[in-house]
């Protein structure tokens, strides 16, 4: 049994180039444009890929674990594919923040890692995304693989408001945030700022198209799925999609 | 034989979750202490490895580049103790930065062997002739 070719949109092709391009400006506004740092000097040019991968990190573990609790309401397998592709690149822009943040961190505070609140806690969200993966390869019945990963997920989103917090409400040694959104005002420049923003737009279009194609991955495979169970002369159920 | 090894995994994750969460709340929630707070209580954190953290007091820097012995003064504005620490000085170590320190305190003096910077959240391109804003950088130890 063949599954029909589905037809790759152009717009996907336009958001695929979109999003490596300013990717690709965001790298050079960041290395060439924007000024050095009174204190840091040329190290002040990591901050722009880390904070910007750190957001849509949050971003992703979002839109992860609301798709999550709209499968937990409807049971749609499009709802826990759309979950699966957010806690999917989470994992990656988690990954890319901690390795970022380490690269930044040595010869700034002089240490790559230590156990402060702030790295703690994402540490724990990247532990808690792996674990998504884990638990979801245990579980072979799809609608409660789904239900399982979408209760982490939703762990893992209530952890985001004490992440963001962290060097605010503990002492850490990971700097507090220079664009505070509780009231402290900013203290960064204006240049800075405009560059970090730009990089934080470009880190979530690439977002975006990452989630969109994995999207159209997963629905495939739910497809192929659904077939199968109907060449196994299953129980007959609708699949809806 | 798959499902044993997802639950092994499962189980490694668990522990590791949990393991991190032990460390957020014994270690991390309060990572270092104030000159202030060990003067209020000393007795407490003798012989014990601490994290002490504070401003590098300006004009108290001297450091001994054949013998690599760092010496500074650390301060919450309430409470200075002098530094010893073996090493160089971070790339962003200077005056008036916040830093922590680990080791412990022998004879008044805090023996370090590992300097940690805390530098402020406060971005920007360097300017001429700009004194630093001291009273900002000791709100960023708070």
């Amino acid at each position: 049994m063949s599954l029909a070719p589905s037809r790759r949109p152009a717009w996907l092709n336009v958001l695929a180039g979109a999003a490596f391009l300013s990717v690709a400006i965001g790298a050079y506004l960041g290395l060439r444009v924007s000024p050095p740092d009174v204190n840091q000097g040329d190290l002040i040019r990591v901050m722009y890929a880390h904070v910007s991968v750190a957001w849509v990190s949050f971003l992703a573990v979002g839109v992860a674990a609301l798709a999550g609790i709209a499968f937990l309401w409807r049971g749609r397998p499009r709802m826990d594919v759309i979950s699966v592709a957010g806690a999917e690149t989470a994992l990656l822009y988690g990954a890319l923040t901690i390795i970022g943040g380490m690269t930044y961190s040595k010869p700034t505070l002089n240490t790559f890692w230590t156990w402060d609140a702030k790295l703690t806690l994402t540490a724990l969200m990247v532990a808690l995304l792996a674990g998504v993966f884990i638990v979801r390869g245990l579980i072979d019945e799809p609608q409660r693989r789904g239900r399982v990963s979408a209760v982490i997920l939703i762990v893992v989103l209530a952890s985001l408001p004490l992440n963001y917090l962290a060097a605010e409400w503990f002492r850490t040694l990971h700097p507090a945030k220079a664009i505070d959104l509780t009231g402290g005002g900013v203290t960064i420049d204006g240049t800075m700022l405009t560059i970090l923003l730009y990089n934080v737009v470009a880190a979530g279009l690439m977002f975006v198209w990452l989630l969109v194609e994995r999207v159209r991955i997963g629905m495939r495979e739910v497809e192929i799925d659904a077939r199968r169970v109907q060449a196994d002369g299953g129980s007959g159920e609708v699949v809806r999609v | 034989m798959k499902r044993w090894i997802y639950a092994l995994l499962g189980v490694g994750v668990l522990a590791s979750a949990g393991f991190l969460i032990q460390r957020a709340l014994s270690d991390s929630l309060v990572y270092f202490i104030l000159p202030s707070e060990y003067a209020a209580a000393p007795g407490e954190y003798d012989d014990r490895r601490i994290r002490l953290g504070g401003i590098v007091s300006p004009g108290t820097v001297a450091f001994d580049d054949q013998a690599l012995q760092l010496a500074f003064q650390v301060t919450d504005s309430l409470q200075t103790y002098p530094v010893r620490h073996t090493g160089t000085p971070p790339e962003l170590f200077q005056e008036n930065t916040g830093v922590v320190v680990e080791g412990r305190f022998e004879d008044g003096v805090f023996v370090s062997d590992n300097l940690l910077v805390k530098h402020s959240e406060v971005y920007e391109p360097p300017k001429d002739g700009e004194p630093i804003d001291l009273e900002a950088l000791k709100d960023t130890l708070q």
